[in-house]
């Protein structure tokens, strides 16, 4: 019996940035493998945990509890695989970013001294570990407040600080985006709070176990309302998407994933929030969501086209991609609400690997623009796959953990379809369709960055091949983990249904 | 005879799969290891399924299943294999011809750079084929038919440098198409039909509560009338379900993808694109048809003989359409792909008509079935027979060969066997099956279908008379002139390339000569798996078949093989001049070398129409809104500034006075009013 497991695996990564932040200029280039080996362990953690979860248990534990407030950790079959996956991609990305960060250094900050870049370079390793508390929290929080917090210590921590130091552009922009992203959180959760006090008022509780108690309450509509739009803007749906393309092409494209995952968690909140407690009250919102969801769905794949950017593509992708989630919430059936969660992970995964691909692009070939790059596949097999493989994955293409993800949620959807009101069977059928959407815009952007004559400004490039094994190495693992989880993806939805089969 | 365990059938998929993963690490070993490797696995994958063909004298003891628990919750599902008549004679084209390919392989990408890739998804390819017939459920089918897809992407896009040598299309004005582009065009087609058929399936699980194919048919009597209730329902499932085989199997409208995906190498060109893959949407129908015939002929659901109607239709329509753009295609493997678009038209035709009456079921079944197997090995000789000529004419154009019989007697003789069979000419294979099949179609007594599928022999006799004399027989062309000029080494290709084509021109003569055994062996099995389902129908007779049919075949093909003859081997009329001297015939030719125009109105409304609308996007919806957001409200504060400065630099002229006074009092007024009406 491991003790205080939850904890650890919350307090772990903040211990790690205080060590490397102590020790910066001893630990130095090591910072990385620091933060990462962290991660594996708290990743090792959360797999025992996985296991216990998985054999039947509940892992409650209880920390700080004041009045109203309190700090309990609550792993069930929901949390601990979401809890799992996200951890894994911030595994991932600890050990990509070694080379990149330092690459990003060098790039913002030009010549420097040995001191001066070691202190950068560890900055980022520093903030780089809240991520990892930050989403476990959210997932194993039970308390409202403390919910609000970690999604507050996201935005305010790892992503405006990351943005403003190692973000792209110049100085002025990427502190101009910095707070376009730190605003846009910060109105969001404020948003969401609101929601939470009005639930507060009613319940006197900030327990989300207590919200059920607001169930056929008329206020329950606005405690959902107020919720669902502070969700909906970190979810990117239309209208409220419109800082996605920003924030996520002008962040570091080694956070980039974790941004995907930050935006995407929401539906995790939304599950764990609304759902699961207000059933019956959610079920207003069921059409307009899947509305919003579709025409975002859609919209999205439309504003991924239309982009030249790589990592624009890439965030417009996301827009897109994390709608899909929602749409299978929407339809409120048991399928469709494993499938959307599903669909949320397997999208995290297929995002790190296409963000980090479009990292190592930017990395080897110094340009965004997919119109000056064309024909790499030549010189860069092995990211041409990673892409390819990214590319597949937002497909929802067999092996992918997309596919049976997609799969159950459609399932979901098209039950709901039949058997509710017939509007949904047509959105519903322009849902299915709309995945053509993704498959044709991912599959395009293949062929217009690998395919074809080599570019003449790479020509005479001697740069331009795959990059160090420690940048596509974690990326692969990543593609192979996702492949395994589509070939076998059993025990997520066994995890998932321990909780989402008692609805 | 021993009977293998149902098991083996999980070896037929996962032996190439292993292939697949295995050919980087024997590449790095030896790249000939990595070849024969690669091969070894494909052959294995063909033992494994020709070791069930015992399984066709003892039909008894099928259909066979093995599956395990894939996934409990949400949904129960089982995922395995089925073994069945049907599964049994697609896994062994698939399998065998597979083999044979990839034998022809060893030679035609002799020297490649990129073989370790060649052979990984080559394996790649026939792991997933096999799982897609072999499946038990339309989950994992449907993996398989994605996985296809996929693989099919690969190969069109193999030569994915675009270098000019691989581009298809042309002479100019005609626009030239390169590799990566048609591999896109045919991933996005298809997939616009896998997605339509994905929603299909899930609306049949919405009723039906599983995914298993024989569970799908032993509780169709339930839940097809429970989904009748819903008027309009069964005909949307239909197609939505039909989707995926019209994308997969290139018919109209979903057709235009398959005349590019020649852009890949020769040996695609055969297996994936005319021996296989194209076959899976023929292999789905033949999948779902008894679900349909039970909810037409038994529940009376008239909703459910639409899937009969509009596969008979779209098989006849598309045979016609693509049998006449073969007419006039200069390419030769473009030629060949028309031709395997129209004679999928006749297997979907034949299939179609089988629930249009009682008792056509079987003869309908049968002939499509039969016909998928002759085809298969026919069209796949045709295809490697055009690899290698094109490999020996270094052109893709016909009008740059002629006269090549001289130097490539072998290819010539496989060939011609190959050609002949594909005309429909006895006693080869296609004569039997394209007999059977209009034979299928005469006993519905729809006569429009049957005329449409008549022109069709004379057209398909047309076509294929046209290409082999361009290529074999009249003059030589400039281009070989030019090629003996420079002391070209024209002769015959590497000896496996050779071989396999023999092999399979060997197998053809075989099945020619057994073809009425052997279709009457196929319906043997094929009526005994319907009949094992409960399906009503009358079985059909195994006689000789009623010699109307055949005469009409026969003169039909004369009368194509005749005017073909004039104008390409005996080079006495000129077709050119014919075009020229003809305004109508100018016209026409127009016609059908655009294509009927489809694809470029494909491209001017959907590409066109996507490409407008997400520039449109971004200009009038994401900036303004943009805007709103990120300029307009952050504005607000400042502007507010603005205005208090404004009120309080403007508050000494009297007009501000006198407003502040009035709102003064008002606000006195509403204060009284409250404290009163409290």
């Amino acid at each position: 019996m491991i003790p205080y497991i939850l904890l650890q695996t919350l307090v772990l990564p903040i211990i790690a940035s205080i060590f490397i932040f102590l020790t910066r200029y001893k630990t130095g280039r090591k910072a990385g493998f620091i933060a990462g080996a962290t991660l594996i362990y708290t990743t090792a953690l959360l797999c025992v945990v996985g296991i216990r979860v998985y054999q039947g248990e509940i892992i409650h534990e209880e920390y700080l509890s004041f009045p109203i407030v309190n700090l309990n950790l609550l792993a069930d079959g929901l949390s601990i695989a979401v809890a799992l996956i996200m951890n894994l991609c911030c595994v991932v990305l600890a050990f990509y970013s070694i080379h990149y960060v330092g690459h990003r250094v060098d790039v913002i900050y030009g010549k420097l001294d040995e001191k001066t870049w070691l202190m950068y370079y560890t900055r980022f390793f520093v903030l780089f570990p809240f991520f990892a508390t930050g989403f476990i929290g959210i997932a194993f929080s039970t308390n409202l407040i403390a919910m609000y917090f970690f999604m507050e210590l996201l935005t305010i921590i790892p992503l405006y600080f990351i943005m403003a130091q190692f973000g792209y552009s110049d100085f002025i922009e990427r502190y101009k985006v910095a707070l376009m992203c730190l605003f846009w959180g910060i109105a969001g959760a404020t948003v969401f709070l609101i929601g939470i006090l009005l639930a507060y008022t009613h319940t006197g509780s900030f327990e989300i176990a207590s919200l059920s108690t607001l169930a056929g309450n008329p206020v329950a509509i606005w405690v959902i309302l107020f919720m669902l739009i502070g969700l909906f803007s970190k979810l990117a749906i239309f209208p409220l998407h419109i800082w996605m393309p920003w924030v996520h092409a002008e962040h570091p494209t080694c956070i980039a994933g974790l941004l995907a995952v930050y935006a995407n968690i929401a539906a995790y909140v939304m599950v764990r929030v609304l759902i699961l407690p207000l059933y019956d009250d959610f079920k207003v919102f069921c059409i307009p969501i899947m509305v919003l969801a579709l025409i975002t769905m859609i919209y999205g794949s439309l504003l991924a086209m239309a982009q030249n950017d790589v990592k624009r593509f890439a965030a417009c992708s996301t827009i897109s991609q994390i709608s899909y989630s929602v749409f299978g919430l929407g339809a409120l059936t048991i399928w469709s609400i494993e499938g959307g969660l599903f669909f949320f992970l397997a999208h995290i995964m297929g995002k790190a690997i296409l963000f980090s691909t479009a990292g190592i692009l930017v990395y080897v070939t110094g340009v965004r623009d997919m119109r000056e790059m064309g024909g790499l596949a030549s010189r860069m097999p092995i990211t041409a796959v990673l892409w390819t493989m990214g590319a597949m994955s937002l497909s929802g293409l067999p092996p992918f953990s997309t596919f049976p993800a997609e799969w159950a949620m459609f399932t979901g959807i098209f039950m709901f379809g039949i058997h509710g009101p017939s509007i949904v069977l047509i959105i519903a059928v322009i849902g299915v369709v709309a995945v053509g959407l993704t498959i044709a815009y991912t599959f395009w952007s293949v062929k217009r960055i690998f395919f074809g004559p080599l570019n003449p400004n790479l020509l005479n490039n001697p740069g331009i091949r795959d990059p160090p094994v420690l940048m596509w190495l974690p990326v692969l693992i990543l593609a192979v983990i996702s492949i395994i989880i589509g070939l076998y993806p059993k025990p997520i939805f066994d995890l998932f249904h321990l909780v989402i089969g008692l609805l | 005879m021993i009977l293998v365990p149902a098991e083996v059938a999980w070896l037929c998929f996962l032996f190439p799969f292993a292939g697949a993963l295995l050919s980087p690490v024997l590449a790095r070993i030896h790249p000939r290891l990595r070849d024969y490797g690669a091969l070894f696995f494909s052959f294995l994958a063909a033992l494994c399924s020709v070791m069930f063909i015992p399984y066709l004298f003892h039909l008894e003891k099928l259909p066979l299943e093995v599956a395990f628990v894939w996934l409990t919750v949400p949904i129960e599902l089982n995922v395995g294999v089925l073994v069945d008549p049907l599964s049994i004679v697609m896994a062994n084209v698939v399998a065998v011809i597979s083999f044979i390919i990839m034998v022809y392989s060893l030679g035609y990408m002799k020297g490649d750079q990129c073989l370790t890739r060649w052979w990984m998804w080559m394996n790649l390819f026939i792991g997933s084929m096999l799982l897609l017939v072999l499946s038990n459920n339309l989950l994992f089918l449907f993996i398989g038919w994605k996985m296809v897809g996929l693989c099919s992407w690969g190969l069109i896009g193999f030569y994915y440098k675009d270098e000019r040598k691989y581009w298809i299309g042309g002479p100019p004005p005609t626009k030239y198409t390169t590799p990566s582009h048609c591999g896109l065009k045919a991933m996005v087609v298809t997939s616009m039909g896998d997605v339509l058929m994905l929603g299909g399936i899930l609306i049949m699980y919405a009723y039906a509560g599983t995914l298993n194919i024989l569970e799908l048919y032993a509780t169709s009597a339930v839940w097809i009338p429970e989904m009748a209730k819903s008027s309009g329902l069964i005909l949307l499932m239909i197609v939505m379900l039909l989707a995926g085989p019209i994308g997969k199997s290139a018919q109209f409208p979903l057709h235009e993808w398959l005349p590019e995906a020649m852009a890949g190498p020769g040996p695609v060109s055969a297996l994936i694109h005319a021996a296989t893959m194209v076959k899976s949407g023929v292999y789905m129908v033949a999948r779902l048809l008894p679900i349909f015939y039970y909810g037409y002929w038994v529940s009376g659901c008239i909703e459910a003989s639409y899937f009969f109607i509009l596969i008979a239709w779209v098989g006849a329509i598309t045979a016609f359409i693509a049998a006449t753009q073969g007419m006039v295609a200069l390419e030769l493997k473009k030629a060949l792909a028309f031709s395997t678009v129209s004679q999928i038209g006749y297997m979907m035709l034949a299939l179609g008509v089988a629930g249009l009456t009682f008792s056509s079921l079987e003869g309908g079944f049968t002939s499509g079935i039969f016909h998928l197997f002759n085809h298969a090995l026919f069209k796949a000789c045709l295809f490697l027979c055009a690899g290698s000529v094109i490999h020996t004419a270094h052109s893709i154009y016909m009008n740059d060969m002629g006269a090549i019989k001289k130097f490539m007697p072998f290819t010539w003789v496989f060939m011609l066997i190959a050609s002949l069979s594909l005309m429909g000419v006895p006693p080869f294979p296609g004569f039997w099956s394209k007999d059977a099949i209009l034979a299928s179609t005469l006993a519905t007594n729809n006569y429009p279908l049957f005329a449409l599928a008549l022109v069709t022999v004379v057209i398909t006799a047309f076509y294929t008379t046209r290409f082999f004399g361009m290529t074999f027989h009249g003059m030589e062309s400039k281009n070989i002139e030019k090629l003996k000029k420079k002391g070209a080494h024209l002769t015959e290709v590497h000896r496996t390339m050779v071989i396999a084509c023999g092999a399979l021109a060997i197998i053809i003569i075989i099945c020619g000569l057994f073809g009425l055994p052997l279709e009457h062996f196929f319906g043997h099995g094929f009526g005994h798996t319907l009949a094992e389902l409960n399906l009503p129908f009358e079985h059909a007779r195994h006689s000789m078949p009623h010699l109307l049919v055949p005469l009409l075949s026969v003169l039909s093909v004369v009368t194509g093989v005749v005017p073909a003859y004039l104008l390409y081997f005996s080079g006495k009329i000129d077709p050119a001049g014919i075009v020229e001297k003809h305004a109508s015939m100018k016209i026409l030719h127009r016609f059908l070398w655009n294509r009927w125009y489809i694809d470029s109105f494909y491209y001017m409304f959907f590409v066109g129409g996507t490409t407008r609308l997400y520039t449109l996007v971004p200009r009038y919806i994401e900036k303004p809104l943009d805007n709103f957001f990120h300029k307009l409200i952050p504005s607000i504060p400042g502007r507010l500034v603005n205005l208090v400065k404004y009120i309080q630099t403007e508050s000494g002229t009297i007009s501000f006075n006198l407003l502040y006074i009035l709102l003064f009092y008002i606000f006195v007024l509403l204060v009284i009013l409250w404290v009163v009406l409290r």
